[in-house]
């Protein structure tokens, strides 16, 4: 490696892009583009980064093959924080091949870290976590530990294991300590926020107050029957019943919920149910019928016993709460389905919320307005989801892409 | 031109605390070797580090019988070793393009990486005396005995070969093993070299041939 490209190699890995591209700004050989590259990344400009990187990788030599893979790992990072689900998955295996035959461990890794995370993205937390499985961390070097470490967090966090999320969080914490790289320590300190602010709403005998993380695992443990708007499903033990399907049957069930251990009059159930400002005798006729629908769906779980005045939920053990998503309003049930980490498409989300895929698109471009909500991929393959869950650094990690080194 | 397999008598590090070798030299005890914000000296019989001079250190260094001479950025740094002082600096050759350096009766030889070339420099001032085109990436760079030698690595394909220094033919490659690469070259005078081992932080004692 010649003298000014290991001297802006060396700014790079202690987090000074703008000291790596002054070294390196007006060269145009494969490894200063591969680093301006980097630099331009770090600083944000994406586009003009993987043009850099697209160039460098075309211009290393046959001989070079290493060099080249690193710029595709690269380029594969880049399209990944740039929501770019569209870039060809099999050029980050094949590259990852590549490095493995030559012994490029970390680099190896870097690009299986990556794989982990796009899976992260699109909401296939199974083979996440079957390739995150894969991958040995005791080789990596700081930044890129730290980096595993968030996707380990952000799995974690998505499957309410907070223990695990947050033993990760202080891993990842401790690598970007040790990496010296500020940056990444406060993507590391930002995401760690998500355990300490209120992910969901508890509300029992008609009063709300907000709950953790760490909370609501626990509150999902316990022996309560849970009302749970966020996935719009009944939980009692290790019973689920999702009631996703049929919106009217959830509103009464939380309506109950609200009140237990009190009754709800029926004239509330109609209002809330069928929004309707008074109930009449079809309206009541509906209310059985239903009613008799949500005793069918609770089974063992709870009983929905008549009162003088409407209905109770009696339940077999513990108490009844609610669990209702932090904030509600115009759109939250939608949002409450996206908070569950997962990828929806649009179709899925009407189908949950018994509204028309129209009303759900139309909704969905709101919320991306206002920027509560994602959305990636394009035409039938577009999905959406909510957005604040780490392991996506926006501090790019990438690998010195560089050649003989 | 004759081909051979590289000979690797012994390796030398990781040493603490230097992750990259950049460029080796020898001053007739120790071997002196770049690591990015410092230079390291090791004896080569015990293997031990003996010291270390803390300046930036990012490509070849060599040594004049008195002082150390060591790429940093676009600059080639004279160097007191004895009190680690910087007593003056030219400019390189290759704008910082710079890959090996080696001394020869007066003058300073300068590897260009990817411009795949060596410059002879006046030593004072940096002007170019004479340019010795390569066919190959230029790392190391060394004379030994009227015998102009230099270090080459791309990707995953690197020797050790002698060149004429006057139309810079390649008249000889030691090939190295499979994964391991020469950044740095130095002669010991003898008949040994010294290569650098870039990122495998290793320093790897080479036969030469005879």
């Amino acid at each position: 490696m010649d003298s000014l490209i290991t001297a802006a190699a060396r700014a790079l890995a202690t987090g000074d892009p703008l000291g790596a591209l002054k070294r390196v700004a007006l060269r145009d050989d494969p490894p200063a583009l591969a680093l301006r590259g980097i630099a331009m990344a770090q600083l944000g400009d994406l586009a003009r980064a993987k043009s850099l990187l697209k160039n460098a990788g075309r211009a290393f030599g046959p001989r070079e093959a290493v060099a080249r893979a690193r710029c595709v790992v690269a380029e594969a990072e880049i399209a990944l924080v740039s929501r770019d689900l569209s870039w060809p998955e099999k050029a980050l295996d094949t590259a990852r091949a590549t490095l493995e035959k030559h012994r490029d461990w970390v680099n190896a890794a870097h690009a299986s870290n990556l794989k982990v995370r796009r899976l992260l993205l699109v909401g296939r937390l199974d083979e996440a976590e079957r390739a995150l499985g894969e991958i040995d961390p005791a080789p990596l070097p700081p930044a890129a530990r730290a980096a595993y470490e968030l996707v380990v967090a952000g799995i974690a966090i998505r499957r309410l294991r907070t223990k695990a999320a947050r033993a990760a969080l202080a891993r990842a914490e401790h690598a970007a300590h040790e990496a010296d790289i500020p940056a990444l320590a406060a993507e590391v300190e930002s995401a760690s926020l998500v355990l300490g602010s209120p992910a969901a709403r508890l509300i029992a005998r008609d009063a709300a107050h907000p709950l953790l993380l760490e909370e609501v695992e626990t509150l999902l443990a316990s022996e309560a029957l849970v009302v749970d708007a966020c996935r719009h499903v009944v939980r009692g033990g290790s019973a689920t019943v999702s009631l996703a399907t049929r919106p009217v049957l959830f509103t009464l069930a939380r309506a109950l919920g609200e009140a237990w251990p009190g009754d709800v009059p029926r004239g509330v159930l109609v209002a809330r149910a069928f929004r309707a400002k008074h109930a009449d005798e079809s309206h009541r006729a509906r209310l059985r019928v239903e009613i008799g629908r949500l005793r069918a769906e609770l089974g063992t779980l709870a009983e929905v016993v008549a009162t003088k005045r409407g209905f109770a939920l009696a339940p077999r053990t513990g108490e009844v709460v609610v669990l209702a998503p932090p904030v509600e309003g115009r759109h939250a049930a939608l949002l409450a389905l996206l908070f569950d980490g997962e990828a929806w498409s649009s179709s899925a989300l009407a189908i949950a919320l018994g509204s028309s895929p129209r009303t759900v698109q139309r909704a969905l471009e709101v919320l991306v307005a206002a920027g509560k909500v994602q959305c990636f991929g394009r035409g039938r393959a577009r999905r959406w989801m909510s957005p604040p869950v780490p392991a996506f650094p926006t501090v790019l990690l990438l690998p010195g892409p560089l050649p003989g080194d | 031109m004759k081909h051979a397999q590289a000979e690797i008598l012994r390796e030398y590090g990781p040493f603490e605390g230097a992750d990259n070798v950049h460029g080796v030299t020898f001053d007739g005890e120790h071997v002196w070797f770049a690591s990015g914000d410092k230079l390291n000296a090791f004896d080569p019989a015990s293997g031990d580090t003996v010291r270390a001079i803390d300046v930036a250190a990012h490509a070849g260094t060599a040594f004049d019988g008195r002082h150390l001479y060591q790429i940093a950025e676009d600059r080639i740094q004279k160097i007191d070793p004895r009190t680690g002082r910087v007593l003056s600096t030219i400019p390189a050759p290759g704008n910082g393009g710079d890959s090996g350096l080696a001394w020869a009766e007066g003058t300073l030889w300068v590897g260009q990486h990817r411009g795949r070339k060596i410059h002879q420099i006046d030593p004072e001032t940096g002007a170019v005396l004479r340019t010795i085109e390569s066919n190959r990436i230029v790392t190391g760079v060394t004379w030994i005995d009227g015998e102009l030698w230099h270090g080459t690595w791309e990707g995953d394909e690197s020797e050790v070969r002698r060149v004429d220094p006057e139309t810079g033919k390649v008249l000889e490659a030691l090939d190295m093993p499979a994964g391991m690469g020469v950044s740095g070259l130095e002669s010991d005078g003898g008949d040994r070299f010294f290569c650098g081992g870039g990122k495998s932080g290793k320093v790897r004692a080479v036969r030469r041939p005879r």
